[in-house]
């Protein structure tokens, strides 16, 4: 099943999962979906707009996602203001492949998803992030609890600020990178659907970061087996997956509480 | 010898507090170390602001709020909307609140729910029970416990137990909290100080 051509394609995608999972359910806990999509929409008219002036794609994707990611921090508006940003993006994006060839191939891929053609130099970006992860992870986890607490507030110290900004740009390389990718549908689709499924199932914190893993690993495996055989794209088949498996969870809590 | 006076652990001056612009003040007061304090008043007199002004939660306009040496302040505000879903268990909120959980029977009944599945006296009592062990590392004197209507959905089966809960704080440790409920007041011996008597003080 997996020739020479897309072993790396299937290690870069599972490893990127398993990051999106995880900052997926740290997104669920801060209670920022909106600026997920806005991020997302941002990283990906970065990486269009890259193709215009043949610029590298990562860092002018995630400069743009930095920026926006910045921005949006600044209000406390967590869904009109992050909407607007998002439809920006949009709006950015149609205009620029309307306006230029490359930039409409760009917005494709982007849409699409590149998985299959994914190579050592995705791989080696999405290993970095991933080992980044695994060093962070104690620190987020800290971040994402102590957000569960206002207008409570503990006798202990809140997580420093400067553990509060890696966070956010832990946050930004995340969905900059795995929109780059899995494709901005896939990616996103990634990030919020199995957090969400999970919610439900999950006893408590611990159980929600495990079931998001399990959610978003067998989406994958599963949107993996069935796009390459019926020869179709995989972020699409990878978003109808993760519905279909958000739904279930949902049904199985629902079955599961009296 | 005359006995030395408490020291204070929470100590304005002359403070105006608001949010963008000053709503209460100026307002004096000493809040004495180990003190059970009730601030009372009629609604929307600046009870709660008070309150979020000692965490940081409001601004200080003018005049000096200061605290005690090496104190930390735990809160325990009005309201707490709870998400649904909310996958966080009692254990995960004691934890998050870096509180040891009492060995009250009716708190350890809660650690292992989910949040979003508690009534809402349970959700109160569990809450309530955080604030007060919140910080219980550190000396009674330096713990500042701040508890904004704390009997506010406290039904008949948990009343008692958040009397007990307060009842058995060290005695060094300081409460400051606001209730209308005269009857939980007494319960818990708390002082009542009537918040207008600080305002326009020198």
């Amino acid at each position: 099943m997996l020739g020479d051509l897309l072993f790396l394609p299937f290690v870069a995608g599972l490893l990127i999962t398993v990051v999106l999972a995880l900052a997926g359910a740290g997104l669920f806990l801060r209670g920022s979906v909106w600026q997920a999509l806005a991020l997302g929409q941002w990283a990906a008219t970065g990486g269009v707009l890259a193709s215009v002036f043949h610029w590298p794609v990562l860092p002018v994707a995630l400069a743009l996602g930095a920026g926006v990611m910045a921005l949006l921090q600044r209000s406390p508006d967590r869904e009109r203001l992050p909407l607007a940003v998002f439809l920006a993006g949009l709006a950015a994006v149609t205009l620029l492949a309307a306006n230029f060839a490359q930039a409409s191939l760009a917005a494709a891929a982007w849409a699409e998803g590149q998985l299959y053609f994914a190579g050592p130099r995705e791989l080696w970006a999405v290993v970095a992030l991933g080992l980044a992860s695994l060093a962070l992870a104690p620190g987020l986890y800290r971040v994402w609890r102590h957000a569960q607490l206002a207008p409570d507030v503990p006798a202990t110290p809140a997580p420093l600020a400067w553990l509060r900004l890696t966070e956010i740009g832990w946050l930004v390389a995340a969905v900059v990178l795995g929109s780059m990718v899995l494709g901005l549908p896939a990616a996103l689709a990634t990030l919020l659907l199995p957090a969400w499924g999970a919610a439900y199932l999950a006893r408590n914190l611990r159980g929600l970061f495990l079931w998001t893993q399990a959610i978003a690993l067998t989406g994958f495996l599963i949107a993996w087996s069935l796009s390459l055989p019926l020869d179709q794209p995989f972020a699409p088949v990878l978003v109808l997956v993760n519905i279909a498996l958000a739904v279930v969870a949902r049904l199985l809590a629902t079955r599961r509480t009296p | 010898m005359t006995p030395q006076p408490a020291l204070a652990i929470l100590r304005a001056q002359a403070v105006h507090l608001g949010f963008h612009r000053p709503v209460l003040g100026p307002l004096s007061l000493e809040v004495p170390t180990g003190a059970r304090w009730a601030l009372t008043g009629p609604n929307g007199i600046g009870k709660s602001l008070l309150l979020k002004a000692v965490t940081g939660q409001a601004r200080i306009h003018g005049g000096t709020l200061e605290l005690g040496p090496s104190t930390r302040v735990s809160l325990l505000a009005q309201d707490h909307s709870r998400r649904d879903p909310w996958p966080l268990c009692g254990h995960d909120w004691f934890r998050a609140m870096g509180a040891a959980a009492p060995g009250q029977p009716r708190v350890q009944a809660l650690l292992n729910r989910r949040l979003d599945r508690l009534s809402g006296g349970q959700w109160q009592l569990l809450r309530l029970a955080a604030a007060l062990h919140s910080g219980i590392h550190q000396r009674p004197q330096e713990r500042l416990i701040l508890l904004d209507e704390p009997a506010n959905h406290l039904d008949a089966e948990v009343r008692g137990d958040a009397v007990e809960l307060i009842a058995t704080l060290p005695t060094d440790a300081t409460l400051v909290m606001t209730s209308h409920d005269d009857d939980f007041l007494r319960a818990v011996g708390a002082e009542n100080h009537p918040l207008t008597d600080y305002l326009n003080a020198r």
